[in-house]
């Protein structure tokens, strides 16, 4: 079979399974295992995908903002997101803004994701996107953020272009800040 | 009334004097801003992480220092790492604890966090040595802590739940991998994990503790993380022989859970004696929750920690009441946040949701 085609099947059923999850018909864990197993299948078929000569969709720099150490939320959005075709460079926990900002100068990523979980943290990601104005950096990248405490209304007054607060959200908003329509 | 009396009048369902008030837990950076004494080490909500007897001892005698000052009604202790463990810290910095979790500090929280694990296979925890359970010591803090704070004074301690123990040990990918493929080895991790707590409470009951608090969630902002299959079939079960072993030596047990409670609250009314945090930015709206359960679940919370960092002193105050006003009529509701007072909330508001709670919360409710 076309790994195209197979990839293609594969967006098409992780965009129903996160339907689903939305609307409380499956559960985390469910989401996590689909997540996981589309990741694999998409690894087995990398090989492939570079021989079909087949582009990714895009490209992600991911990490939790510095001073915390949760990852089970961005490391969703990242299964999701290599299964939907992205490149992603993962940068890990505790993420300092000068890394986020090397990062994005170094990889020319379409997008910067920052997860945070504390509310003590979640002013770090005001300081990574002033930091990314400084360095002239910021027109070239869209910045999404997400995590527990974070708000529309809090994405709104740091600057980033969009917020998700579930990893379904959160492929579906970078899909959207990039110009890919949902079912593509 | 002392502040047992008023808690225990709470757990019983009946309307004390007022309505009791305390925390979980509270960050050890704003126990100093409270009590104006440093304490020199990083601890954790989630497992044991200090070895020393007399610094574990101050890090409670602080505590009781904190709740004292801010008035609590109910002490809350969980377990010390028994006498003969010493930790094995990395040569990055890293921490395995007891539970093969691997920890990393927070800096800002200065509490250690697990990130990873030592389980790379099912087999791994197959040839792993659980922690005895009958080892002395692990009681040394709640033991520590009824000796401190007296008789009139209600004391919680937490013990881990086996599902969020097994979910951290394992790493949430791995336990989601190994439930769907080795349903029996998860099944039996668990089973192993509540055997452990089952002896524990027997512990811990000889330091005359009031009530137990199962820490570690059950859910996430959009309701349970496991098919509530999964809950009725190996969770609750679980759940259900730590509660009875605490009811049969007269301790109340609580279960703390993040997230949207709602689709388990049927159950656990069923199970346990109370819930807590009550978790208002998952939807939970406690009001709604005290109609359907108040005459079978102990309430504790809901004043959302996300406010108490962000909003204003004004806008706390006015949760808090509305709070008291939804869920403190009857009683068996004992006044808390929504989770913990963490290194980002506001000292002011939280101290503010206290004041609030005496103000408003004398019985009979007048708001």
């Amino acid at each position: 079979m076309d790994p195209i085609k197979i990839i293609d099947l594969l967006n098409q059923t992780l965009n129903e399974v996160g339907e689903k999850y939305e609307s409380g018909e499956l559960f985390l864990s469910e989401l996590m295992m689909v997540g996981y197993l589309a990741s694999e299948i998409t690894n087995l078929l990398e090989p492939h995908l570079i021989q079909a000569e087949m582009k990714a969709r895009g490209k992600a720099v991911i990490g939790t903002v510095k001073g915390d150490i949760h990852d089970i939320g961005k490391n969703i959005v990242i299964m999701m997101l290599q299964s939907a075709g992205f490149e992603v460079v993962d940068l890990g926990i505790d993420v300092s803004a000068e890394r986020f900002v090397e990062a994005v100068k170094d990889e020319e990523p379409d997008v910067l994701g920052m997860s945070a979980l504390l509310t003590s943290t979640m002013n770090e990601m005001k300081f990574v996107v002033d930091s990314l104005e400084k360095s002239e950096l910021r027109s070239n990248v869209k910045v999404i953020i997400g995590g527990r405490p974070i708000t529309g209304e809090f994405a709104g007054e740091i600057g980033a272009d969009g917020y998700a607060e579930d990893a379904v959200k959160a492929v579906r908003v970078i899909k959207e800040l990039i110009g890919i329509k949902e079912n593509d | 009334m002392n502040k047992r009396e008023r808690v225990l009048k709470t757990l019983d369902i009946e309307e004390p004097d007022r309505v009791p008030i305390t925390e979980i837990d509270i960050d050890i950076p704003l126990m100093e801003a409270i009590t104006g004494k440093k304490f020199p080490a990083a601890t954790s909500l989630q497992t044991q992480v200090i070895a020393d007897r007399k610094l574990e001892r101050k890090r409670v005698d602080l505590k009781i220092e904190c709740y004292e000052k801010v008035g609590f009604d109910m002490f809350t202790v969980d377990l010390s790492a028994p006498e003969d463990w010493r930790p094995a810290v990395n040569p990055d910095g890293t921490m395995v604890d007891l539970w093969g979790r691997v920890l990393r500090l927070d800096e800002r929280s200065r509490a250690w966090v697990p990130y990873t694990t030592v389980f790379t296979a099912p087999e791994d925890f197959e040839d792993f040595d659980l922690p005895d359970p009958n080892a002395p010591g692990w009681a040394f803090a709640v033991e520590h802590a009824r000796r401190t704070i007296g008789d009139d004074v209600a004391l919680a301690t937490f013990i881990r739940d086996p599902f969020a123990n097994a979910w951290e040990m394992f790493t949430p990918m791995k336990f989601v991998m190994w439930m769907y493929q080795r349903p029996r080895f998860i099944k039996r991790a668990l089973e192993a994990l509540t055997e452990f707590n089952v002896e524990i409470i027997r512990h811990i009951a000889e330091a005359e503790v009031d009530l137990i608090i199962s820490g570690g969630d059950y859910c996430e902002v959009k309701g349970p993380m496991v098919p509530i299959k999964f809950f009725i079939e190996v969770i609750f079960p679980c759940l259900k022989r730590q509660v009875e072993a605490s009811r049969r030596r007269g301790i109340r047990f609580v279960k703390h859970t993040d997230g949207n409670v709602l689709p388990l609250l049927s159950d656990l009314a069923d199970i346990v004696d109370g819930v807590h945090s009550l978790d208002p930015t998952a939807g939970v709206d406690i009001g709604e929750v005290k109609a359907e359960y108040g005459h079978r679940l102990v309430l504790m919370g809901n004043v959302a920690v996300d406010n108490l960092a962000r909003k204003s002193r004004a806008e706390v105050e006015e949760e808090t009441k509305n709070c008291i006003r939804e869920a403190s009529p009857g009683g068996g509701h004992i006044l808390s946040s929504s989770n913990s007072w963490a290194a980002g909330a506001d000292l002011e508001n939280c101290l503010a949701m206290v004041e609030t709670g005496r103000r408003y919360g004398a019985y009979p409710i007048r708001i």
